[in-house]
């Protein structure tokens, strides 16, 4: 069952996540894939999808697209001390859309024969009532760039190569404290192919690897109990998992845990907020990327929609959204609907110059999709969605963003962020940080809230520091409407100089 | 039962046993979907499919694994099956982890638990159209010139599960399911654009509520979110509106999972038996309710259901909510939750609220941007009066609460 809702989440734990410079080149590897996937393995021809197609479009229709998807996803599961479960995903199908100017009709089918698939494009063509238009009468490869090279296949990894990772990791938590009562890691990889086959002659194909190593422990003192986990992952090839990886993430759960003892609320109330550097971005992405995807501003059901072209924060503040990171979570070859991945200027010096659109948006705005077109799976229809979000480095450095606040609290880590599109408000949990007092950071802080709103937050932000950090998480995943699909984020240090900080002390 | 499922589980029990595993679990799914909206008086998705789905659990000399695929050709799932059983070999023992004697599928009730609707069939396209049509006039008349945008949605669907054990367990339901939404957004003031919505959800097509019904309700609580603002931080009663409940009762329940308290991470590890909360609170899960969303006559392990308290101590009120309100003068009404946190470990929840501001038992200002914050333990203690309202389209029949001393925050 789907209750449909426009508010968005990141999941909770799936949001912690290490940090690291932005790497801003990119390179070209050999692919561990050869292209022709789906003919090969499924017959999927031209002609086949091209008869397919035709049907999609046999009630009229702007314009169809198919989306074929073979996804084999692994997980494996670490607790009480041995690797003792593991989970395997497979999922096949196409899914089917037809589109009439903003109006979209979908089918999808698991059965990748001939009558199947003209059932589901005939579900489809339901949106449109006109006469019959037809699809392009060949399909061009569309050229792309690599930014998730791979050396091999995931699913070529054996599975006695990935178990000791998993192990050491556990191992590595224990012999850090004796405090860690308990560890649960998992290893996921996840290997997706897709091919996206459009009526007006492109046709692309990907595969997408994602993956990530997480880890979560439960520490014990005189009595009290305090649990805290990390992951490190992205669109990477196994070669990345080396002992040091899983040393990383075993150290800091074991840290974030640990500190947690030590840890106080602080008062609730306004005051001003220092953003840390790095997964601190989620709140970038939630507070203000949600509103900038161009449905809900077609719509104009976002509190951005009537903003282009105006001052929406201080001339320091530059915002995109990627999907060229080499290796990050939310990068992107190529979208969901055939279009090449790209870097899209959200915010620049200041001014909203462009929202993040899918094919349908763009035609409304009349301008070129920014590939930002997404879908959890050949079940879900496309919708513009985020990839990589960040903010660009500001003038200050981190120390002066801190040493410019007399009494506030500094947020390292926040995870469970929500939004009201049109109203903006934001609520996130913080997971970790410290108060400031008198321009230093002293005591750790831990479960509280902090509330805001996301047009005033741009506006608040009155200090940004030199050292933008992207999130190294692999787990991070973005809901809206019912659909999840892999983000990344990052941003520098920032002063906020007034939010709502939630909490039991009035 | 479906016999063409039975027996595609039937065969796949046999592959998984032919291939070295000792015990399996084979659970096929057969659901049909169908999905409408409207938005400016025509529709903005028409979505409907078939799908299929198998989840394999294989047991091989004391080790486990689960997989699930939907690709249902023979050969793929021959192969499927052999690497499942080829991977398990490679995990670590877990002793506890078996199938379930069988004596633990016995007793399952002789019940019908209406969940299947009889007059699915009878629910046409143009039904689905007429109904989610009159949703979204229902919330466009509603919302009058306060209306930016409003989407109504109908999905509906239907599904089948087979579920069958090496060890002598064989389950199969049917049940159906209608969904009802309609979402507003609003000029406020500024460049606010609240939204709200309303939604039902119910098995059987009798027990939905009338199309204009929702449509309306959305209207009405969107409306009732302009002019929203913070409020000074202080300590006030507080009442969440029963379809809220689940949200925050959930990270309560999580603590009660065994896996919680096995895995040390529960800060209820050591209360059973002891009061944790207000003489108010019973909880009850009955998975007998005729036609409820959560009714089941065994669970995931085959084990057969039994209906169970909770927790056990309150009295039922007959009170309406705005009675409640008149009574405690000034407070705050949560009709929404906003991100948010509940630590199982701890018990620490801190989480953000949508709602209304009430002064002498009446609404007089819409609140956003705040925040309530407290320990479970302490919490639920708190519980002052539960309402007559249980909220029936959910598995969650919760009714609106009330708790005394929040520390609500905002500026």
């Amino acid at each position: 069952m789907n209750k449909m809702t426009r508010r968005s989440f990141l999941k909770g734990t799936a949001m912690a996540a290490a940090t690291v410079a932005l790497p801003n080149a990119w390179y070209s590897l050999a692919r561990a894939d050869s292209p022709g996937y789906f003919e090969k393995e499924f017959g999927m021809t031209d002609k086949l999808c091209q008869k397919v197609l035709a049907e999609a479009l046999s009630r009229g229709g702007d314009f169809a697209d198919l989306y074929f998807e073979h996804t084999i996803g692994n997980w494996l599961i670490l607790e009480d001390g041995k690797v003792n479960r593991a989970y395997c995903d497979v999922a096949l199908g196409v899914g089917i859309r037809t589109v009439k100017g903003d109006q979209v009709g979908y089918g999808f089918t698991q059965e990748l024969t001939e009558k199947a698939m003209l059932a589901a494009a005939s579900t489809a063509a339901t949106i449109a009532n006109a006469n019959a238009n037809k699809p392009a009468g060949k399909f061009v490869q569309l050229k792309m760039n690599n930014y998730y090279p791979l050396e091999k296949l995931l699913t070529s990894v054996p599975l006695e190569s990935k178990l000791p990772l998993v192990q050491s990791a556990n191992d590595k938590c224990f012999a850090l404290s004796p405090l860690i009562v308990k560890v649960t890691a998992n290893f996921h990889d996840q290997q997706k192919r897709i091919l996206v086959v459009t009526s007006d002659g492109t046709k692309a194909e990907d595969l997408l690897p994602r993956n990530y190593l997480y880890v979560s422990v439960v520490a014990e003192k005189e009595g009290k109990r305090e649990r805290a986990g990390w992951n490190l992952g992205g669109r990477k090839d196994f070669s990345y998992y080396t002992p040091a990886v899983a040393d990383e993430v075993a150290k800091a759960a074991v840290d974030r845990a640990l500190i947690l003892f030590e840890a106080v609320q602080p008062p609730a109330g306004e005051m001003p907020v220092v953003l840390g550097p790095g997964v601190t971005g989620v709140l970038l992405h939630e507070a203000i990327g949600h509103g900038m995807e161009a449905d809900f501003n077609r719509k104009k059901i976002s509190t951005y929609c009537t903003m282009i072209g105006r001052q929406v924060a201080e001339p320091f503040v530059t915002i995109v959204d990627d999907g060229t990171n080499l290796n990050l979570t939310g990068s992107l070859n190529v979208d969901d609907e055939g279009t090449p991945g790209q870097k899209t200027v959200l915010v620049d010096k200041g001014i909203l110059t462009s929202y993040m659109h899918d094919k349908i948006s763009a035609r409304y705005y009349q301008v070129k999709p920014t590939g930002n077109g997404r879908r959890e799976s050949y079940q879900h229809y496309v919708q513009p969605r985020m990839r990589n979000t960040y903010m660009l480095a500001g003038p200050a450095t981190p120390s002066q963003v801190i040493g410019s606040v007399e009494k506030g609290i500094y947020v390292q880590d926040v995870s469970n962020g929500e939004v009201t599109i049109g109203a903006g408000d934001f609520a996130f949990y913080v997971s970790q940080g410290r108060m400031i007092e008198n321009g230093k950071l002293t005591a750790p802080i831990k479960d509280i809230n902090i509330m805001g709103n996301g047009p005033k937050m741009l506006k608040n932000i009155t200090m940004l520091a030199n050292d933008l950090e992207m999130s190294r998480g692999g787990a991070g995943a973005c809901g809206k409407g019912g659909q999840a699909v892999p983000v990344g984020f990052g941003q520098p240090t920032c002063l906020v100089k007034s939010m709502t900080v939630g909490g039991t002390k009035a | 039962m479906n016999k063409d499922m039975l027996t595609l589980a039937q065969w796949c029990v046999q592959v998984a046993k032919s291939v070295g595993a000792d015990d399996c679990r084979v659970s096929i799914n057969s659901d049909r979907l169908v999905e409408i909206s409207y938005r400016e008086r025509k529709p903005e998705n028409i979505k409907e499919a078939s799908t299929k789905g198998l989840y394999i659990e294989v047991f091989v000399n004391g080790r486990y694994s689960g997989q699930s695929t939907s690709d249902l050709r023979h050969d793929a799932l021959n192969n499927f099956i052999s690497n499942a059983v080829a991977t398990t070999r490679l995990l670590a023992e877990d002793p506890f982890r078996t199938l379930p004697d069988p004596k633990y599928y016995q007793g399952r009730a002789d019940v019908d638990l209406g969940i299947f609707d009889v007059d699915y069939e009878k629910f046409t396209p143009e039904n689905r159209h007429s109904m989610v049509k009159e949703i979204e006039q229902a919330c466009l008349s509603k919302g009058g010139d306060k209306v930016i945008s409003a989407t109504a949605n109908v999905n509906d669907g239907h599904t089948e599960s087979v579920v069958l054990t090496s060890n002598g367990f064989e389950g199969y339901t049917k049940s159906t399911y209608y969904v009802a939404v309609a979402e507003m957004t609003a000029k406020d003031e500024g460049d606010r654009r609240p939204e709200g919505y309303d939604y039902a959800v119910a098995v059987n097509r009798k027990d939905m509520p009338p199309p204009a019904k929702v449509g309306a309700m959305a209207a009405k609580r969107t409306l009732d979110l302009l002019g929203g603002k913070k409020i000074k931080t202080e300590t006030l009663p507080i009442i969440i509106e029963n379809r809220s409940v689940p949200r925050l009762l959930g990270g309560f329940l999580a603590a009660m999972y065994g896996r919680s308290i096995q895995q040390k991470q529960s800060f209820l590890a050591d209360k059973k038996g002891k009061k944790i909360a207000s003489d108010q609170f019973t909880l009850i899960d009955d998975p007998f309710i005729k036609g409820g969303l959560g009714s089941r006559l065994y669970d995931g392990d085959g084990f057969a259901a039994k209906k169970r308290v909770m927790i056990e101590a309150g009295v039922l009120n007959k009170r309406s909510v705005q009675e409640i309100m008149k009574d405690l003068g000034r407070g705050i009404f949560i009709s929404d939750f906003i991100g948010g946190n509940s630590n199982s470990t701890t018990g620490d929840a801190s989480i953000g609220i949508i709602g209304q501001l009430f002064e002498n038992g009446v609404p007089v200002q819409a609140v956003a941007e705040m925040n309530i914050a407290d320990n479970h333990l302490k919490f639920w203690n708190r519980l002052a009066e539960v309402a007559n309202d249980p909220w029936m389209y959910s598995s969650q029949r919760m009714p609106s609460l009330v708790f005394t001393d929040v520390v609500v925050s905002g500026l």
